[in-house]
This record gives structure tokens, C-alpha cells and sequence, in this order.
């Protein structure tokens, strides 16, 4: 089997340009509740980009200065905002039952870019500089101690936190949402449950 | 042709114009002036860390206290066991484990801290011989050349002492009484830390030099009483929903509600494995969410509940009003594509009703 040829195949089939970029939707996806997704994805774009200019000029710069305050504040509301519309859109999908009909990737991947969403922001709580960040980082040593992870992950290191805050964590968690993104785009919204056997009948 | 299950594609629903690009423009716009204004109007938290400076010129006693329990083993890291050290002469105090299964012990002592040692020892042995102070290094030697028995005496009854300790003029007073080289060695700790010079004396060590961001010295020296103190006036703590909150009144990691909650009841709450049981349970609850396709149960109870007859009000208030598919020559097909798990169109074939609809959306 030639793989290059697969992938092109797969590729070509599933992610035309009608289905990347739609300009048309089924007449069913028409409520708030779509708008969740888009949200969260243009409150990640914020954190993206409000934690390149603050690592740019690194943590002194954002714990000192009034613009690295102001950069610090951005950064803490897209956070607040990015969780906020994740948990809507989350909850949102269960209700639809959004993994149905071969979209159970979709679901999983959407589930799994939540965890390290969770990680991330963490390990951005730990590098804010503060008392939070230092009280936290000596109460969650023992809970990475007791979960076994401090092996890996040496909680009081600041910079391998950092590290994982600002390349490791956000380089998985892009490439989660990307793939979250594709499989949405390529299998399409899912469609609403069918009305009840005895509504039909009704109905006919 | 044969006549199997519908693909539920969905470009075979009526269809109408959408501009993706236009949506997501829209979104960071609105997305953008929310998060920029809340930023202007409220900021975000910050408290400024807490240094072992701060804490030895407002609490000199404290700082003895804590020196002291590192260098007798009775502090809390110095028997605390991996991944930082075997814990104090073999006998590890916070060893966290359920039935036997503890991943704590599996990486071994990769961070290595001998609280005694690098605590005490070796950041007066740098301000000894920073300070050619020959009192002090005197002291050092006799404390490290005095038998364990010996050295557990003086710690001993410097430490009853310190409890009726009095500050003044910044220095602790305490009664009278045998305490060796003991006395000497813990007020130039206290010295040291009020210069603000222990900080880097401890974090030059588990940086293995300098240069470098590892802060773990520092972050043991004070994770005992003297933060646990501060954070107990800011509702910081594990029982107060510590991390769920921000010590300010701006919202905190409120997503992490599910694991804070573990540990507001037993057994979390109590056991000395409480960590661990959290982490376990959190990390099953998780595989429950990620596996939800297919836990029977769990993946048809969207369906039972009603919130997705809100969420399609519209498509479901659309079916109700067209009633397309009763005068529809594909009726049956037409039905179940719209209404029925499994359709009965044709394969490759578009039901002609959905022409029809499409005029009408």
C-alpha cells in the first residue's frame, strides 16, 4: 500500500474547500449555541496572541511594568473568556449528542484539547510570578507527588513551568484544536435527533 | 439499486448561505473589545510573592522555627520522602499511597533535598565565610562533629526554648539553657534571611550553580507554617476551596471546581493519601467524559433529555409547519431521512423534497 497515496486520497475526499471554508450550512444550525465553538476559538486566538508579546518581553516585564499589567490583565480575560465558551460549547455538544454518526473523534479530541487546556492554563497560573503562583506551586507538589507525575514534571521548577506554558502545552493543544477543527469541517454539523416514533406517526 | 442505511451527510439537508469568514471576523471583534475592556476596567490579580526576607522581619521566631525543624528533621520536607530525599534517617513521613499502589516512590529522589544540609549547613557556611565570621564557623564544625544524640539534645531544647521565645529590637530572646552551638547557628539563619541573601543561598543549590530558574530551594525553605500562615488569612487554603478562587475578588480557576470539591469531603478530605485519590479520581472522570460515545447510558441521555428540542426549536417548529414529506412521492425515504434513524432513500439519490424546502428556508 503506497501511504502517500492514502493520505492524498483521504485528504482530497475529506477536506475539499467546500467543507473547509462552507459557505453554505444546513438550515438546522441556527441557535446561540453554535456561536460557543467560534467563541472559544477566537478567545484561544486572544491568549495566543497577548502571551507572545508577554513572553517576548518575559515575566519581569509583565509583573512590573503598567503595559505588562495592562498585557497580563488581557491575557487573564481571554483566559477567563476561552474557559467560559469552552465549558458552554462543551456542555452544548453533549446535549446534541454531537459524536454521533461517526463524529466520536471529533468528541474525543474535543475532550482531550479540554484537559490540556486545564494543564496549560495551570502552568500559567504557576508563572504569573505571584503569591498565587508560589502558594500554589507548594500545595500542587504534593498532589503531582501523590498522582506520581513529579518524576516528569518537577512542579517548584520554574523553568520547565514556563517552558511547558509557553511551547510545550500550547504546541499540543494547537495541534488538538487543529485536528478538532478538521474533523468538524470534514464530517460536517451533526444533525438533530429524528422526533419521536409517535410523533411521526402523528405527523404521517 | 440497493437500499441501504442513509449516509447522514449533511449537504443532503436543506441547505442555506453562511459566511464562515465573515462569522469569525465578527467573533474576534466582539471577543476582542469583551476581553480588552474587562482587562481596562478590572485588571487581573496579583499579589506579590512572599520572601523569606518579608518573613524573618515580621516574624523572626518563625523563621527560627522553621530553620531549626530542618535541621533537627522534624520540619515537614525533611522527612518528607521522594521524590526529594528518603525522608529523615530513613523514616519518610509523607509517603502517599492507596493499597499499596504509589507512583510517588517510582521516580526515586530526583530532586534531591537534605533539609539540614541545604537549609542550614551550607547557607551558613557561605555567610561564614562571606562575613570571615569565625564564631560562626566554629559553631558549624562543633554542630557537625557532635554525636546525632547530642545534636537531637540541643535542637530539642532550643526548640522548647523557642517557644517562649520574645522578639526584640527584630532579634528572639529565649530563656536560658543548653542549646550548644545551636543558638549561634539559627540567629545568623535569622541574619541572613532578614538580609534577603538566603533566598539565593537556597535557590543557588537546586539550581546547581547559578544562571539558571529553578526556585525549589526557596519555594521548600518556605511551604511550611510561614505560607500556610498567610494563606490561611486569605481563604488560600486546601479546605477553603484554596486554588479554586483568586485571593482577589476577580474570578480564579473556577474550571477546576470538580477537583477542588474532592477535597472539601472525605475521604480526600482526611486521608493522608488524599492527593492521590484526587488525582485518580479526577483522571476517571475525565476517561468517562473523553469515552461518553460509548458508555451505554451516558451517550443516549442527550436524546432523553429535552435541551436538544430547544437547541433545533427551529429545524423541529420547520418539520411541524412543512409537513413536507405526507404529500411527497418519496414519502417513507422522505420521512425517515428527516425523522428516522435510518433512511430509506435510494443510495446516491437526493429525496425531491428537500428541493422542494429548499425554497421555502
Amino acid at each position: 500500500m503506497n501511504w502517500t497515496k492514502s493520505l492524498r486520497k483521504s485528504a482530497t475526499e475529506k477536506l475539499t474547500w467546500d467543507n473547509l471554508l462552507p459557505s453554505e450550512q444546513p438550515v438546522y444550525v441556527n441557535s446561540l449555541v453554535y456561536s460557543f465553538g467560534v467563541f472559544t476559538l477566537s478567545s484561544l486566538v486572544f491568549c495566543i496572541a497577548s502571551g507572545i508579546i508577554m513572553s517576548a518581553k518575559g515575566p519581569l516585564w509583565y509583573q512590573t511594568s503598567s503595559l505588562g499589567e495592562f498585557l497580563r490583565s488581557v491575557h487573564y480575560w481571554s483566559v477567563q473568556a476561552f474557559f467560559f465558551f469552552t465549558t458552554m460549547h462543551l456542555v452544548g455538544q453533549f446535549f446534541m449528542g454531537s459524536w454521533r454518526e461517526g463524529r466520536a473523534l471529533t468528541w474525543v479530541v474535543g475532550a482531550l484539547s479540554f484537559a490540556v487546556s486545564v494543564i496549560e492554563a495551570f502552568t500559567g497560573y504557576l508563572s504569573r510570578g505571584d503569591f498565587f503562583s508560589q502558594w500554589n506551586q507548594v500545595q500542587s507538589k504534593d498532589a503531582f507527588n501523590g498522582a506520581g507525575l513529579d518524576g516528569f514534571i518537577n512542579i517548584l521548577n520554574n523553568g520547565q513551568v514556563y517552558g511547558l506554558h509557553i511551547a510545550v502545552f500550547p504546541a499540543i493543544l494547537i495541534a488538538l484544536v487543529g485536528l478538532h477543527l478538521l474533523a468538524v469541517r470534514s464530517k460536517g454539523v451533526v444533525p438533530p435527533y429524528p422526533i419521536s416514533a409517535k410523533k411521526r406517526d402523528e405527523q404521517a | 439499486m440497493k437500499r441501504g442505511r442513509f449516509a447522514r451527510d449533511t449537504l443532503r439537508f436543506p441547505q442555506r448561505d453562511f459566511d464562515m469568514v465573515k462569522e469569525g471576523v465578527i467573533s474576534l471583534g466582539i471577543i476582542g473589545v469583551l476581553i480588552v475592556g474587562a482587562a481596562a476596567i478590572f485588571g487581573a490579580p496579583y499579589r506579590p510573592a512572599i520572601t523569606n526576607k518579608q518573613v524573618a522581619l515580621s516574624s523572626p521566631v518563625l523563621i527560627e522555627q522553621t530553620a531549626l525543624g530542618d535541621l533537627s528533621g522534624t520540619g515537614s520536607i525533611a522527612s518528607y520522602g521522594p521524590p526529594y530525599n528518603n525522608g529523615w534517617h530513613g523514616q519518610a513521613q509523607s509517603i502517599q499511597s492507596i493499597m499499596g499502589f504509589s507512583p510517588q516512590t517510582w521516580w526515586g529522589t530526583p530532586y534531591p533535598w537534605n533539609t539540614a544540609q541545604n537549609d542550614v549547613i551550607i547557607p551558613l557556611q557561605m555567610l561564614a565565610t562571606a562575613s570571615a565570621n569565625a564564631p560562626l564557623n566554629q559553631a558549624l564544625t562543633q554542630y557537625q562533629s557532635a554525636s546525632y544524640a547530642q545534636q537531637q539534645q540541643w535542637d530539642t531544647n532550643y526548640s522548647n526554648a523557642l517557644n517562649k521565645a520574645t522578639v526584640a529590637a527584630g532579634r528572639v530572646v529565649t530563656p536560658f539553657g543548653n542549646f550548644g552551638p545551636v543558638a549561634l547557628m539559627m540567629n545568623n539563619e535569622l541574619q541572613l534571611a532578614k538580609s534577603g541573601l538566603l533566598s539565593g543561598a537556597l535557590n543557588r543549590q537546586t539550581n546547581g550553580g547559578v544562571y539558571r530558574y529553578d526556585v525549589s530551594g526557596d519555594l521548600l525553605f518556605l511551604q511550611g507554617a510561614a505560607l500556610h500562615n498567610i494563606a490561611n488569612s486569605i481563604n488560600m487554603q486546601g479546605g477553603q476551596w484554596g486554588i479554586n478562587h483568586d485571593e482577589a475578588a476577580l474570578p480564579g480557576p473556577w474550571w477546576l471546581t470538580p477537583y477542588t470539591f474532592l477535597y472539601q469531603i472525605p475521604p480526600y478530605s482526611t486521608s493522608a493519601s488524599g492527593d492521590e485519590m484526587a488525582a485518580y479520581t479526577i483522571g476517571i472522570l475525565f476517561m468517562l467524559l473523553v469515552l461518553v460515545p460509548w458508555v451505554p447510558g451516558l451517550n443516549k441521555l442527550p436524546k432523553l433529555l429535552p435541551v436538544h428540542r430547544l437547541i433545533w426549536r427551529d429545524w423541529y417548529h420547520f418539520l411541524d409547519k412543512q409537513n413536507a414529506c405526507v404529500s411527497c412521492p418519496l414519502r417513507d425515504s422522505c420521512r425517515q431521512e428527516f425523522r428516522g434513524k435510518k433512511g430509506g432513500a435510494l443510495s446516491g439519490e437526493t429525496p425531491r423534497c428537500y428541493q422542494s424546502l429548499s425554497k421555502d428556508v
